[in-house]
């Protein structure tokens, strides 16, 4: 049995398809859900988290089905949303007790200061929270997420506008976590982060998924290394064996190859034969952002912003 | 329902640590009393503080519910509604959890107004009159802290709802028998006031001055108390999954 499954998980807000026929199943790991804005990650945690109707397909968490068992599902998960909610008129400790009693958890007061120590907020929870800094914040949702020891913990972009350091903070948090046997569940749109941090992710785009993997197997499905060009004037892409072109902007290009090393001498003498003026050339190997770029394409911007659409998907979604 | 003590708990820290909010709420109808209640010349009757008291009372008590429906409403826009709905404690103690703080802290503001109306001359006497009064009080409160919860609820921003509440709070006042008794408005006045809610509230406190039990308000508070409460939460599950 999974920690978390879904199968074709869908959800229309109107016309709008936010998640379309999404498949999961995730276990006894760090999942992340990838994807740009307005892709449907939120949509689909308010999902398995039953906050949100099902329009079509199934999911359940813990062996529990998220539509008919809701309260069985909600025994078993924490949810952390983005908006980092917590009272600041209450102190770090308060706050915490708060969700132990709704919990309904035995001795709270206990397991209210086990779980401060284990976010490190041992020494400021008497504190009140408009004294705390956004990661402290944030680990103290993270206290109250664990107070009743969850199989399943669902985070919505839980480094989301947080400084390097406390982002860093969070991550060794939530490996810690997943150290204890706990699934965790995560959404973001930092790449570099799911890279280092996650056994595996998703990528989804427009509600599908288009990609699914360890971050090393997803970067493998690329070629080896990726070759950076920056140009002046016109652009040719030159066809050498062994070299793909990954992506154009206006002045560069790149490419991915098989061995970088020996391919960048071919490729550059087929630019300079294209007549191609090549200002700077890098090498390096790929990272999640190529794999993301290669999987969602660039965005689409052709069509008109639908401001009315928009606006009902964000209402709904509250 | 355990949760719904820790959701009232967690309101009432809240709203004693909000310090200048404590003292706000109570400076318009303390305002209304002395004003109005002192200097408005009358001639029905000779106590007219006696006459005003039950309609400031319940005036307390509305505008207090109706301030605290936005309550529920930004505990939506920040993100903590969605919180509490993921926990497994029951949905609906969220919702009465708002009820109940909302009704007890009317009725600490009124019971402020009433020490104040008592100060500067309203007579109430025996402990069963004040049972009364608070039990009308309470019934009122927990009538129009539901109305108020689901409508801020289905109106959705904060700017709306603020119009709302000013759009329905003077005219439920003023159309009520707060100011003056049945018989001296005029004819159209009576036709709306008989039919507004606040007047069942005030009537029967009125009624409880007076040294009589005032039953049939009572029961009609509790009748429209109980439809309403039922509605909102029904209101209340479909708005919420």
């Amino acid at each position: 049995m999974n920690a978390i499954e879904a199968n074709g998980l869908t959800r229309y807000y109107g016309s709008l398809c936010a998640v379309d026929h999404l498949d999961l199943a995730v276990n006894n790991e760090i999942f992340a859900l990838l994807g740009p804005n307005g892709s449907g990650k939120t949509t689909t945690v308010l999902m398995l988290t039953t906050l949100l109707h099902i329009t079509e397909g199934t999911a359940s968490v813990c062996g529990f089905d998220v539509l008919t068992q809701g309260s069985e599902v909600r025994r078993r998960l924490s949810y952390v949303p983005q908006d980092m909610a917590v009272d600041i008129k209450l102190t770090g400790r308060e706050n915490v007790l708060f969700f132990a009693h709704l919990y309904g958890i035995p001795r709270p007061r206990d397991k209210t200061d086990e779980v401060l120590a284990v976010m490190d907020l041992s020494d400021r929870a008497d504190d009140l929270i408009r004294t705390y800094s956004g990661g402290m914040r944030r680990r103290l949702e993270l206290a109250q997420a664990l107070v009743h020891e969850p199989a399943v913990l669902f985070l919505d972009e839980p480094t989301i506008g947080l400084d390097v350091a406390a982002r860093r903070k969070i991550w060794e948090h939530i490996g810690k976590l997943r150290k204890s046997g706990m699934t965790i569940f995560v959404t973001t749109h930092y790449m570099d982060e799911a890279d280092q941090y996650c056994d595996r992710v998703g990528i989804i785009s427009k509600g599908r998924t288009v990609a699914t993997g360890t971050p090393g197997e997803l970067k493998a499905r690329l070629m080896k290394d990726i070759i950076m060009v920056t140009v002046a004037g016109p652009f040719a892409a030159p066809d050498v064996p062994g070299v793909a072109l990954l992506t154009q902007s206006g002045d560069g290009a790149t490419f991915t190859a098989e061995n970088g090393k020996e391919a960048l001498p071919l490729l550059l003498n087929a630019l300079a034969r294209n007549g191609t003026n090549v200002r700077s050339v890098s090498l390096r190997e790929p990272t999640l952002d190529d794999v993301f770029l290669h999987a969602v394409g660039t965005p689409d911007d052709s069509g008109a912003f639908d401001y009315q659409r928009f606006r009902t998907m964000l209402r709904r979604r509250k | 329902m355990n949760g719904i003590w820790y959701y009232v708990e967690r309101d009432m820290v809240k709203w004693v640590r909000g310090r200048v909010a404590v003292i706000s709420m109570l400076v318009m109808p303390a305002a209304w009393l002395l004003f109005v209640g002192l200097a408005l010349p009358v001639r029905f009757t000779d106590n007219y503080i006696d006459f005003i008291t039950p309609g400031i009372l319940v005036m307390t008590i509305l505008a207090s519910s109706l301030n605290g429906g936005a309550l529920l409403m930004f505990d939506k826009i920040l993100g903590f509604l969605n919180k509490f709905l993921a926990l497994p404690t029951p949905r609906e103690s969220i919702l009465f959890g708002k009820i109940a703080f909302i009704t007890i802290r009317s009725v600490i503001q009124a019971t402020i107004i009433l020490a104040i109306a008592l100060l500067i001359g309203a007579t109430l006497r025996s402990p069963v009159q004040y049972a009364l009064t608070y039990l009308i009080l309470i019934l009122f409160g927990i009538l129009f802290s539901a109305f108020a919860t689901t409508l801020a609820l289905y109106v959705g921003d904060h700017d709306s709802y603020a119009a709302v509440n000013t759009m329905i709070s003077m005219p439920l006042f003023f159309t009520s028998s707060a100011l003056m008794p049945y018989d001296v408005m005029p004819p159209w006045l009576r036709a709306i006031a008989v039919a507004n809610p606040l007047s069942y509230a005030i009537d029967a406190v009125r009624a409880v001055n007076a040294g009589t039990v005032p039953a049939i308000q009572i029961a009609a508070l509790t009748g429209l108390g109980i439809v309403v409460l039922l509605l909102c939460t029904r209101i209340f599950r479909r708005m919420t999954v």
